[in-house]
């Protein structure tokens, strides 16, 4: 290594493994090596090509055994001490983590993307303000909504009802109908031109679709179905979701690369207060897509518009189920009573829907719906496999079943052994009294 | 008018040529598919010809089948005279009077008792059309009926030559005629004195013309069978079961078939040999409980296709006929997803067309090209890529349902049994009984097993046969790496669609492992003396059993659950009407267990019915797909309080555990 006569310059050393720590952890040092001079052995453990290491400590920091440390020359650590002396050691920079640092300061602001039909809000958007109020203020940035569609100003002033001191405007009419190509050239424009670094949207299918072109087209992270968002002190992003089947949480950093973006499903996020008459900037953008360069082309809406009987019990919040041990069709107005009293729907498995109980279009399991409420009550339901297929990821499960060895005890986080024509009214009847009460006492 | 050579032979050849160009123009259109070997193993085929398509062995296995029998050997017999009748056209010399006496005697005498049997034959086939037709549409065929109607003109025609030939005799010559060939001699009334020789030559020209129109007919009509039944027995499939073949997964291929040229030529050939005999829908439980899906329909429309498109995909072009559609000539799309892939309409042909083979490539082409399938899929596929089993249960929790009986890790080169356990025995409830019962067995036995645990993979059946050929290909690979590295050898496994999968599918993987379905194992050990059968089950009561179609029909295993029944119960278990060969399917084969029936009856509930008129308290199953059809079945007829369904191993495990 050269010395600068004026300053010298701080020897990095060479990585070296400390005899016996190795615990053959799979390579991490490896694969954190910069200029690939460590080789695994038989063992597992690194063997590191000394003259190649540039002296980084990546592999040293990545150890989880501590077993690599740096090692120094005599000519080197009586530099190290005399720097140390002089006191002008000055802390070398990581080239890398510089600049990133540099990248990521030229991001700024918290973006929710308002997703619209026919110039109607999904709720969830709202619910994202709210958060994203939350994360801006701890980032000390603002938060700014982004509405993309066809005579959809109006929502700009919603979403500054809703917290957004900003909105980007993109109405045009080639943004009447969601395409990906259009919603992604226009998202990548915007992004490009006013770099935002943490960008939140719905779990929809609108919110899917578009999320995962927009990071890929970007070339930035996103973590979807987040169940918690937070800043860490450093100004990432701390997405938070189930993983593994539910068996942990697990929170994803996006540390390298801006924006950050995280999808949310609709209801898990609290719906923030509405400030009527609120203002903010609303700043119109021009770009245009050229509705030629859109290979798809909306040419028909079919709207589903028969409510009646047809109900989509896929978003419900509250579901109460009904299985075999209903006895027949007219007892599914005790559960209608509940699921009333909870804001919630009826559904049914598979055997009620056999029996021609209830219609196919309220079965939960393998071949009818998939449900994921944030309560799941199932009554009379033994619970076979191919019902828990459909209904395992909902976020409470209460069964109400007479039979204790029915296999819907093994996923319920509640279980009733008894008779439901007992249990389900007298359940109602005591919600119907805390509602009352609840009244009261406010 | 006399058989002069000088009309006739213009007129055969005509006839003939117009013939030969009928046949080719159909049969030329076989070359539009694609290659495959079918001519392996000669004496096999020459064997399996003379016991299929001269034996008739199908056909006789139902007693109407008979007729045709006589029918078809009454035109072998008659080829003689057919030929001496030809010849004699253009050569008015040659007869077989020129035989020596015996002979003559012999071979007219036979030619006589075969075109009465004949006669008789085509007779009965037309009244039995018409009271007790194979199925409805049979009733109203013109060209069945025709066919029959020119037949039973031919024998008549040919006793009108005899006849009147015995006529034209002296008395004397007249009589001993008579005597030697009376079928023959009985028609000699009828023949008007005088005009003997008018009602020769009328017989003969009537017999010339309806022999050639009948030649001629054959190409036109489902009896072209004539030419095609016994080259397409001959080249018949060998290899069972039926196995669909890998595709290779490069950037730009087509998967599935879209195009009737998809198809190999020999299946393409399969269409032309069809009789329409309706064996095959008649066993079919799709089309039995109403589904659109019919078998001997399925081979008319691919054949009506291929005639359609024939000159377009001859030039090059696309077809201008869709396979896959609505109407006469197409497959719809409902027929293609509702087979159960139970293979009783090959088990049924008589002569080896090869129908629910041709519906898996339809299946891959709507999956793999279109991602056009029912929704209920969606679920299905996304979990068995995502976590490797139906249901999408977290891996992790597959090899728990033997928490109690310890660890039992498969070691290489030290475990001698891989008990492969599958998705539905590590997860299901219900099946999770069956792979308790036959651990508890296996240890009982001494038997040296181990399993996968975690790192047991869904063996990808459902994948092949619902035409997810590529998600089944992933599957497969990763499967057969894990059973090279860990050098698995033999396996048991306790679902016949693992059992047909890991055995024959995965030959085209490279792996070539040992398979013991529970139930030959179970007999094994009974056998041997490993099991002391302690216990003859009585409290099952009457018991029958339930054929599973993939260890059935796919894999020819019959006898050993039974077997296990009879060691452990005492006695053999009643059989049901359908059984064995015939037996009907669970209706969960084929992936249908993952999708729901909207038309017509639901086939488990048929085949539940089915096994009730025993009236057994126990019925026995040896698959867990099976398993959940009989016990879904019997809960929705209100049954579930007085039949059970149990496996064969939980009915051993009783008659082994327990002790009296």
């Amino acid at each position: 290594m050269s010395e600068n006569a004026k300053k010298p310059k701080r020897p990095r050393g060479r990585a070296r493994l400390l005899e016996g720590k190795c615990i053959a952890c799979g390579g991490r040092c490896e694969a954190a090596c910069p200029v690939n001079c460590i080789v695994l052995d038989e063992a597992g453990a690194p063997i590191i090509d000394a003259p190649k290491c540039i002296g980084c400590t990546k592999c040293v920091k990545v150890c989880p055994a501590s077993a690599l440390e740096m090692s120094f020359t005599s000519q080197e650590l009586a530099i190290l001490a005399e720097l140390e002396k002089s006191g002008t050691a000055v802390e070398e920079e990581d080239p890398e983590a510089a600049a990133i640092a540099r990248l990521q300061a030229a991001y700024r602001g918290v973006w929710v993307f308002v997703e619209q039909e026919d110039g109607e809000a999904a709720r969830v958007s709202w619910e994202l303000l709210g958060k994203g109020k939350e994360l801006a203020t701890k980032l000390g940035t603002g938060l700014a909504a982004v509405v993309i569609g066809h005579n959809v100003e109006h929502l700009c002033s919603e979403a500054f009802c809703y917290g957004a001191e900003k909105a980007y405007l993109l109405d045009a009419p080639v943004y009447a109908a969601y395409r990906t190509q259009s919603y992604l050239e226009a998202m990548h424009h915007l992004i490009n031109s006013h770099k935002p670094e943490v960008i939140l949207m719905g779990a929809t299918g609108m919110g899917r679709d578009l999320a995962g072109a927009v990071a890929t087209r970007i070339g930035t992270g996103l973590t979807a179905d987040c169940t918690g968002l937070d800043i860490d002190d450093k100004r990432n992003l701390m997405q938070t979701r189930p993983a593994f089947g539910g068996n942990i949480m697990a929170t994803i950093m996006c540390d390298k690369y801006r924006p950050q973006m995280a999808s949310v499903r609709p209801h898990v996020m609290k719906m923030p207060d509405e400030q009527k008459g609120a203002t903010g900037e609303i700043i119109r953008s021009d770009y245009q897509v050229g509705e030629d360069s859109v290979l798809a082309k909306v040419l028909e809406v079919i709207k589903d518009n028969d409510a009646t009987n047809q109900l989509d019990i896929g978003g419900a919040e509250f579901i109460v189920s009904g299985g075999r041990g209903l006895m027949g069709p007219e007892n599914f107005a005790m559960l209608q009573e509940l699921a009333t009293e909870l804001g919630g729907v009826v559904g049914a498995s598979r055997s009620a829907v056999d029996a021609g109980w209830m219609s196919h279009d309220r079965q939960v399991g393998q071949t009818g719906k998939t449900v994921r409420p944030k309560i799941y009550i199932a009554c009379g339901i033994s619970g076979a496999i191919q019902h828990l297929v459909g209904m395992q990821d909902a976020d409470l499960i209460i069964a109400i079943n007479r039979d204790k060895d029915a296999p819907v005890f093994e996923v319920a986080h509640y279980g009733i052994v008894g008779d439901l024509f007992q249990i389900v009214p007298e359940l109602t009847r005591q919600i119907k009294e805390l509602k009352k009460n609840k009244g009261k006492v406010n | 008018m006399t058989p002069t050579p000088i009309v006739f032979a213009p007129l055969f050849i005509l006839a003939t040529a117009i013939f030969v160009f009928s046949c080719w123009k159909r049969l030329s259109l076989t070359c539009l598919g694609k290659g495959d070997n079918r001519l392996d193993n000669i004496g096999r085929r020459i064997a399996d010809t003379l016991g299929y398509a001269f034996a008739q062995r199908r056909v006789l296995a139902k007693p109407s089948g008979m007729i045709h029998l006589i029918i078809f050997w009454c035109f072998l017999v008659l080829l003689l005279a057919n030929g001496e009748f030809i010849l004699q056209g253009f050569f008015p010399s040659i007869s077989f009077s020129k035989l020596p006496d015996m002979a003559f005697v012999l071979v007219l005498k036979a030619i006589d008792i075969a075109s009465l049997l004949a006669l008789g034959a085509v007779i009965t086939a037309s009244i039995r059309r018409i009271i007790a037709p194979p199925y409805p549409e049979a009733r109203n065929s013109f060209e069945a009926f025709f066919i029959l109607f020119l037949i039973a003109v031919l024998m008549l025609a040919y006793f009108g030559i005899n006849a009147a030939k015995m006529a034209a005799m002296a008395v004397a010559t007249r009589q001993i005629a008579i005597e030697t060939f009376p079928i023959s001699g009985w028609f000699v009334q009828f023949v008007p004195a005088g005009n003997e020789k008018l009602f020769h030559d009328l017989s003969w020209w009537i017999h010339a013309i309806v022999l050639l129109l009948f030649m001629n007919l054959l190409p036109l009509s489902k009896h072209f069978h004539i030419i095609t039944a016994i080259p397409n027995v001959f080249l018949r499939r060998l290899e069972q079961p039926v196995l669909p073949q890998r595709e290779e997964f490069k950037a730009g291929n087509s998967f599935g078939i879209d195009q009737i040229d998809g198809y190999s030529w020999k299946e393409l050939l399969d269409t032309f040999s069809c009789t329409e005999c309706g064996r095959c829908q008649n066993a079919c439980p799709a089309h039995l409980t109403g589904k659109p899906l019919n078998p001997r329909q399925l081979i008319h429309d691919l054949k009506i296709n291929l005639m359609q498109n024939g000159t377009a995909l001859r030039q090059g072009q696309t077809a201008v006929k869709a396979l896959i559609g609505e109407g006469e000539g197409a497959v719809s799309e409902e027929a293609i997803w509702a087979c159960t892939t139970c293979m009783a309409c090959l088990e049924s042909c008589p002569v080896f067309i090869e129908q629910m083979p041709k519906l898996i490539p339809l299946r891959r082409h709507l999956v793999e090209m279109q991602a056009k399938f029912p929704e209920e899929l969606l679920n299905l596929f996304e979990n068995i890529e995502g976590r490797s089993n139906p249901w999408g249960i977290a891996p992790s929790e597959r090899g728990k349902w033997a928490n109690l009986l310890g660890e039992r890790p498969f070691v290489a080169g030290e475990t001698e049994y891989l008990f492969y356990v599958g998705c539905a025995g590590s997860f299901d409830s219900r099946s999770k009984q069956i792979s308790v019962a036959l651990a508890l067995l296996l240890d009982k036995a001494g038997v040296n097993w181990g399993m996968l645990g975690k790192d047991e993979l869904c063996c990808g059946d459902s994948l092949r046969r619902l035409g997810n050929e590529y998600a089944f290909e992933t599957t497969a690979v990763k499967n057969a790496a894990l059973f090279n590295e860990l050098g698995v050898k033999k396996v048991i496994v306790q679902c016949p669609h693992c059992f047909t999968t890991l055995q024959n599918d995965y030959r085209q993987y490279g792996v070539e492992l040992e398979l013991i379905h529970h139930s030959q194992l179970l007999v094994q050990l009974a056998e041997s003396g490993k099991l002391p059968l302690n216990n003859r089950v009585k409290e099952l009561g009457v018991t029958t059993y339930h054929d599973s179609c993939y260890l059935g029909r796919h894999n020819g295993i019959y006898d050993e659950p039974r077997q296990v029944l009879e060691l452990a119960t005492g006695r053999p278990p009643k059989e049901m009407e359908r059984n064995r060969e015939d037996g009907f399917c669970c209706g969960a084969g084929g992936g249908r267990m993952w999708l729901e029936e909207f038309t017509g009856e639901r086939i488990n509930l048929v085949r539940v019915k089915e096994a009730l008129e025993q009236q057994p308290d126990t019925i026995c199953t040896a698959c867990p797909y099976c398993m959940t059809m009989f016990e879904d079945g019997l809960k929705d007829l209100h049954k579930g309080g007085d039949v059970q369904v149990k496996d064969i191993a939980e009915v051993m495990a009783e008659a082994v555990l327990t002790k009296l």
